[in-house]
Formats: C-alpha cells, structure tokens, sequence
C-alpha cells in the first residue's frame, strides 16, 4: 500500500529500530548511553559509526535527549545480506522494485510522530530559530579573523531538545495532534551512502534509480533542498539499510554558539568524557579549552562534577566565557536555576597555577600539528603538558582522556613517561577528517617528583622541575 | 572566579616556595545561584584547604558563619553543607586581582576570569 495520509496521529504505540550516527570510534561509549537512558541494548553495525537500537514510539522524545549521536533515522528496512543482481542494469532494477516492497507503514508512522515533536520544540521558541552557519570542523586557523566579527547566534531548533524535555513530556500528553492540510503534497530526497568494492553502481546512480521508484510509488515530488521527507539509502558492503531521516541536521552543534577554529562537536566532547566517567565532585580541568565545548559539555551533562576550563589564548577563553553565559542566560529564560560548575582561568598548561596533586581528571584536544600549531611544536609541547598533567593529576586515582592527532607525537613523549602515566585504552576517531586517537589515561601512584622522569629534563624543556608547592 | 577555583590556585612564579594561597582583591564581585546538591559539598570538602576558603570568603566580607574549623558529622549538617555550598560556588569575584603572598605579583581578574599568564623572566 503506497498511500500515506495525514490525518491525526494514531494511538497505537508500535515498535521500530533507530538508527543513530555516532563519531566513529565511540559507538560504544553510544551504546552504553542508550542502555542507560533508554534502557535498551543498542547494536553496533559494521559500518563505522552507525548504531541500531529498538524503541516503542513513546520513547522517542527520550532518544532526542541522547548526547552521543549526532544524528538519528527510523529504519524502514535492513538486510545483512543483500544479493546484488551481476549486472548495473539488474541491480539498479532490482533497486527501483524493492521500493514497492519495502514496510513503509511504521516508518512514516514515526516520521509523522517526529514531525510533530519538532514543531512542538520550534513553537515554543516562537518560530524556528536560526540555524547556527559554521562548520566548526571545516575551518582552519585562518578563519579566525572572521570568526571575531559574527555576532552570537540562536540555536538551531534541534538544540533545545534537553532544556525542554520535561515540559515538552506534558504538552505531547494533552495537546490533540493538530490536523494537516488535506493532500498536501510531500517533497522528499533521497540520500544514498554506499561503501564496498564489489558493487557495480555508484551511490548517485542508486539514489536516482531508488529515488525515482519512490516518487513513482508515493507520488511524492522529488527536491533536493526544500524536502519534508529524507529517505536514506545506506549499503555497506552487502549491508542494506532503508531509513527515513529524524533529524534535519547534524545535532552537534547544541552547545556552542562561539565557535574557535577547532571547535569540537558535542557528541564528541561527550564521547570522551563518558569515557572518564565523572563522579560527584571530581574536579575536572581541560588545560587547553579553545571555546570550552568539553567544559562545557560536562558541566551540563556530568554536572556533579566541577569544571576549570583554561586556555593562554585571549580569544580563547573570551569566547568559552561567552558560551557559558549563553547557556546559563538560556537556563534562565526557561526558569531553572542557572549556574552551572565550571570556572575560566587563562593560564600557560606548562606553567599550570594549579596545586599538586588537585585535580582528579583532565579532559582535552591536544593541539593538533595540522590544524593548530606544528609538528615540530608539539615535539617540545606534549612532554612538557604530560609532566605538568601529571604534577595536577590526584596519584592512583587520577585520569586522563587526550584527544590528538599527533599520535607518534603523543606515544613517543608518553613512552617516556611510564612511572607517572599508564595508558588504559585508545579510541581510534575521526575530526573533521583527520585520524585522531582518543587515550584514556591512568595516573601512577607513584608521588611528582620521584619518578626517574621528574629528575631528568625532558626533551623541550629548559627549566628545571619545581618544587612541590 | 569562583572560591572553589580559588581554592586551587597557586602562584607559580619563579623561586616562590610559598604562593598558596593567593590573596584576593576584588572590586566586584557577584553572587549568582547554582544550584543545591548536598553530595557535592560534603565530597569536595576534604580536597579543599578549608582555612584558606574560609580567608577568602572572610576577605570578601561572604563569609555568613562559615566556621573557622570543621566540625564532625559535617556531611550530615544541612545547614553548614548550604553556607559552605554557597562559599564555594555562588560568590564570584567579578573584577580585581590575585596577588602571590611572596613575591607580591598581581595576577588581575577581567569578567571573572583569572590571568595567570606569568612574563618570560618570571617562569
């Protein structure tokens, strides 16, 4: 059956698999989030970066509220092994009927649910709010110039999601769904991914052999940009996956609003402090904060814990202070208390202000050599920040979660550094682009100033130690 | 700054062996409400030094009978857990400086925020 109408929403709750995309690397730490909040258990496909989890359609206010994925889509069909035809011309066939075939019911059940999410959230803003325009990982140190000049922007709708939540629960319980237009006519796109060797179509074939038998079947208008429906079109090797779309954009621009030139995404940020597990009262210091998005992130999602956010750079910690007012005056308008845990300080990470021994978990984005400063910089600047990390760092409890690109950077100076940092684990991720690796890091027992590497100057470093103080 | 940050900070100039704590001297200072979590305070209490958030907060003139000493049981006491909730993380010094108790640098204070950036001669 092809028709979709729009009439009011049903009642019956049914189930459906989400999909979420999640920064590759951290699919786990996503699944541990749903299992926690969602409370079911989340499959991680073999395509990097994506997972799958089952929900009933009232739990989808809830999966909105997740911090890991960046963006989310309803399953409308999946096959693990999908027999491609050996010819282009009867695969791209193959493709167009199975748009026929496919359960489109369910999903659209839940597209129109999410619809109706979505505008609760805009309404409540007074219209929708402007999207937030920069890529944060596309820009390099060059456009910082540029960056000074923009003015603070609202949020994108999707970002309100979390403040509104328990409001929102209410509204969905007692507001009728509002009725459609009769016959509207529905827009939509197609977006395919594909990704193997032994295929014989290209992605943009497969979206418009695909897309054609769509519109065909649901007389749909096909537009590129001004669409109400996204229909996804995911084949990994001989993995095939039909979604329809639930998010408009990607959900990591939540938090910033004053973006720097290597501004972090949030799913990110979140990622890796889930990774250090924050406990009440941990103080948790990022010595090179940028905009403060790990901070920050922290500060509302971990807020048991207290946050010193801290950069040398002026701009730097200008621009964290402005985020962390925008937030706290959102906070405000909507009436919950305000003030979140977390400080800015400007200071040097090799000269760090900070007694011995203080500081429970560091968090941050080492700089990188391609984005940030040079390779030939952090040659000299990561042994220094591991000393000085660990000179903070509380012995036998202490962690650490550094994010870098510098990887041989990085294992060289922290091979050097056994009797003070030991590593637990490494999560291979992907910023803009780049291969990054995220490493958590153990704390020795052993007291600063008594381990071999304390004695002897490392490579960089002209000063000798300084005294405990 | 609030006085929990201040709590941890520590002059670092060059040859001091006694930068702890800092000296506070504020033009403005705000108190703004975070909120309550009886948890935090009683956990965060043994890594403070909790005479020198007590001077501070004296200084200030926030101190409200904060006690000078810590008293058993104070995990359990609500109403010392809220003065010392509000010490620690409402009071914040807006503008002024903090000044090293040894060798007198200041360090100044713009909109909340501390440098502590030390001149080439002083690391």
């Amino acid at each position: 059956d092809g028709a979709v109408t729009l009439g009011p929403q049903t009642e019956a709750i049914i189930t459906v698999t989400i999909g979420a995309t999640v920064p590759t690397g951290f699919e786990h730490t996503a699944a541990d989030e749903v299992k926690e909040k969602i409370g079911v258990e989340a499959r991680i496909s073999r395509d990097r970066g994506r997972i799958y989890f089952q929900i009933t359609t009232d739990q989808l206010f809830q999966v909105h509220l997740l911090r890991s994925v960046d963006n989310l889509f309803v399953v409308v069909d999946e096959y693990e092994h999908y027999q491609f035809k050996d010819t282009k011309e009867e695969t791209l066939l193959d493709l167009q009927q199975l748009a026929s075939k496919l359960p489109w019911t369910n999903a659209l059940e839940v597209w129109k649910l999410n619809n109706s999410l979505k505008k609760k959230r805009s309404r409540r803003k007074g219209g929708n709010g402007t999207k937030v325009k920069p890529d944060s990982e596309a820009m390099d140190a060059g456009m910082a110039e540029a960056e000074q000049q923009q003015p603070p922007q609202p949020l994108s709708s999707e970002s309100q999601a979390k403040e509104e939540s328990t409001p929102e629960l209410e509204t969905i319980a007692q507001e009728p769904e509002e009725s459609a237009p009769e016959a509207k006519l529905i827009k939509f796109r197609v977006t395919c991914s594909r990704a193997g060797d032994k295929h014989s179509f290209s992605s943009n074939e497969a979206a418009r052999d695909f897309g054609g038998a769509v519109q065909e079947f649901f007389q749909w208008k096909a537009d590129m940009t001004k669409f109400d429906i996204e229909v996804l079109l995911n084949i990994h090797n001989q993995e095939v996956v039909i979604g329809i779309a639930l998010t408009e954009e990607s959900l990591h621009r939540r938090t910033i609003t004053h973006f720097g030139p290597t501004t972090l995404r949030s799913t990110l940020c979140y990622g890796m402090l889930r990774l250090c597990k924050p406990q009440a009262s941990d103080i948790i210091l990022d010595p090179m904060c940028g905009t403060g998005a790990i901070p920050l992130e922290g500060a509302l999602e971990f807020h048991n814990s207290f946050y010193i956010a801290g950069d040398n750079n002026d701009m730097a910690v200008s621009r964290t202070l402005n985020n962390i007012c925008h937030i706290q005056k959102r906070r405000e308008d909507k009436g919950s208390v305000p003030g979140l845990r977390i400080d800015t300080v400007q200071w040097d990470l090799c000269h760090l202000p900070v007694r011995t021994s203080s500081v429970d978990i560091i968090v941050t984005d080492m700089p990188f050599g391609k984005r940030m400063g040079s390779k030939k910089k952090n040659w000299d600047l990561y042994p220094s920040c591991l000393r000085e990390m660990a000179r903070v760092c509380r012995p036998g409890s202490g962690k650490a979660v550094l994010l870098t690109q510098d990887k041989k950077c990085f294992s060289k100076a922290l091979s050097r550094m056994g009797g003070l940092w030991r590593k637990l684990h490494t999560v291979w991720v992907n910023v803009g682009g780049l291969h990054a690796a995220v490493y958590l890091l153990k704390r020795t027992g052993a007291m600063f100033g008594q381990t071999p590497e304390d004695v002897h100057e490392p490579q960089g470093m002209a000063n000798t130690p300084e005294d405990e103080k | 700054m609030k006085l929990l940050t201040h709590n941890m900070l520590t002059s670092h100039v060059k040859g001091v062996t006694k930068g702890y704590p800092l000296l506070i001297k504020a033009t403005e200072v705000k108190v703004n409400e975070v909120e309550f979590n009886p948890e935090f305070v009683s956990r965060m209490i043994p890594k403070l030094e909790w005479s020198a958030l007590v001077q501070a907060a004296e200084g200030l003139g926030h101190l409200h009978e904060l006690p000078a000493e810590l008293t058993p049981d104070y995990e359990k006491n609500e109403e010392f857990l809220k003065k010392a909730h509000r010490v620690l993380l409402e009071v914040e010094v807006i503008e002024g400086c903090l000044q090293c108790p040894e060798s007198g640098r200041e360090f100044p204070i713009s909109r909340g925020i501390p440098n502590m950036l030390l001149n080439e001669d002083e690391v």
